[in-house]
């Protein structure tokens, strides 16, 4: 294979990298807050609303998400009544998958950050006034952050690599582009790019990071 | 005028009682130093008066105003102003970690009660020059030794002007040598009459300090007095056997 077409075969690649992009930029943005959100409820007062958190986050992270995306995008269209308003495209359906699977990830992750917030910390918030609310989001929470960011940035170097599992709901994405490649040229040339592509997306990833590690340290 | 008056006060943790019967008055300008054995309430007592813990019986009011009255909480808004008018320093200071001593000190003043920056600024450099380290103004909490660490947790408490100042046992998590930079600054506070209560372990101080002492023991105050009364001529058997043990 020369140069060329190693350029062509990259070119080809690339085409998949804006999907992937988006998918994980949403997927991080909208299952962070929401993780957080199933960390409050699961120490909710309401014991029903922490079992069905504490369930979902059960079933969520003891099945494969593979499942979950040919549930969201193969099955639900096949239920009864409802089932006509829930045909998603390949890609909304991952969309959601992905969102609802990290969500419970994030809340597992969150839940030991919380656990290490020292609880003298929300008696000196008390006495000088603060109320519940203010004493989440000004003290709980930026410890929270500090304490749960090297398993975010775990978490979200499986989520780039996860997006390969796309392929499942037939959302053309990097590897599709890859096996594409291979299958036309006959040459496993189009795999390696497809290893360096993931590599830069994650090198980049991790020192974005880094860097958020360091100026968030105290 | 009376600041602080406690009566009946109960609070029992499951089977165990730790206050049985507690009562006790405040004067204006007072300095009271609560001593007596581990395990007799000290720390649940103060604990209870700004509403750290919950009571199971008795009435606790300040300034005229009760925010529970025979065991019975008063509403939310009425707890708050009430207990806002005590600050309290912890054994194991509290700092935030996360924010600068400056943003330890004005974060209260301005997020929560609405003060602007330039004035809780002003407030934060004098009271930090009060306890001896405007230098440490930008200074995480991480860099700060212990005893800097309880001074601007004391500053902290004072952004908020309260009428009482409450301590838990500020000294016992200090080496011997930073206990008396912490005492210092509370030394100056006394003497500028801030109504003080202090749970504490360091004798010479409620000696020399304080202008009453309560003496607790098995969740009751078995004894109060001067300090000339209680230290010199103990009338309890608990209270002499307390100085007696310590001495040794």
């Amino acid at each position: 294979m020369n140069m060329s077409e190693i350029l062509t075969t990259t070119k080809a690649l690339l085409q998949g990298v804006e999907v992937v992009t988006i998918l994980f930029v949403v997927v991080l943005i909208a299952s962070i807050p929401l993780g957080f959100v199933l960390t409050l409820l699961s120490r909710c007062r309401i014991a029903p609303v922490r079992w069905v958190v504490n369930a979902y986050i059960y079933v969520v992270r003891g099945t494969p998400l593979m499942l979950q995306l040919f549930f969201i995008y193969f099955g639900l269209p096949y239920l009864p009544v409802v089932g006509k308003m829930l045909v998603l495209s390949g890609f909304s359906s991952a969309l959601v998958g992905y969102t609802l699977n990290y969500a419970a990830y994030f809340a597992e992750i969150f839940r030991g950050g919380l656990l290490a917030v020292d609880k003298g910390q929300y008696e000196a918030a008390q006495v000088l006034g603060f109320s519940k609310a203010q004493t989440i989001v000004r003290i709980v929470m930026p410890q929270m952050i500090r304490v749960a960011l090297p398993s975010v940035t775990n978490e979200s170097i499986t989520l780039v690599k996860d997006t390969a599992l796309m392929y499942a709901v037939a959302v053309p994405e990097i590897l599709h582009y890859a096996k594409v490649a291979v299958s036309r040229t006959a040459n496993p040339m189009a795999f390696v790019v497809a290893f360096v592509i993931y590599l830069i997306m994650n090198t980049i990833l991790q020192l974005v990071f880094n860097w958020l590690e360091k100026k968030l340290a105290y | 005028m009376k600041l602080i008056e406690v009566t009946s006060l109960k609070k029992g943790f499951g089977n165990l009682n730790v206050l049985t019967d507690v009562n006790f008055e405040v004067e204006k300008g007072d300095v009271i130093a609560v001593i007596g054995p581990s395990g007799a309430g000290k720390s649940t007592m103060l604990r209870c008066l700004i509403n750290l813990e919950k009571v199971d019986g008795g009435t606790i009011t300040v300034e005229g105003e009760s925010f529970v009255k025979d065991g019975v909480y008063a509403s939310h808004e009425q707890i708050k102003a009430v207990t806002r008018k005590m600050g309290m320093v912890f054994q194991n200071f509290n700092l935030f970690p996360h924010l600068s001593v400056r943003r330890n000190l004005t974060i209260a003043p301005t997020a929560v009660f609405g003060k602007s920056k330039e004035e809780s600024d002003a407030l934060c450099e004098s009271l930090l020059d009060k306890v001896g380290l405007r230098d440490k103004i930008d200074a995480m909490p991480s860099t700060l030794s212990g005893g800097q660490k309880q001074r601007v947790a004391i500053a902290r408490a004072l952004m908020l002007n309260p009428d009482i100042m409450l301590f838990d046992e500020p000294t016992s998590a200090l080496d011997p040598q930073l206990t008396s930079e912490v005492l210092g600054v509370m030394r100056a506070l006394a003497a500028d009459h801030m109504t003080m209560i202090v749970v504490t372990h360091e004798m010479s101080f409620a000696r020399e300090v304080a202008n009453k002492i309560l003496f607790m023991c098995d969740g009751m105050i078995v004894e109060s007095g001067t300090p000339a009364q209680v230290f010199g001529q103990p009338k309890d058997r608990r209270t002499a056997d307390f100085f007696h043990n310590i001495l040794e």
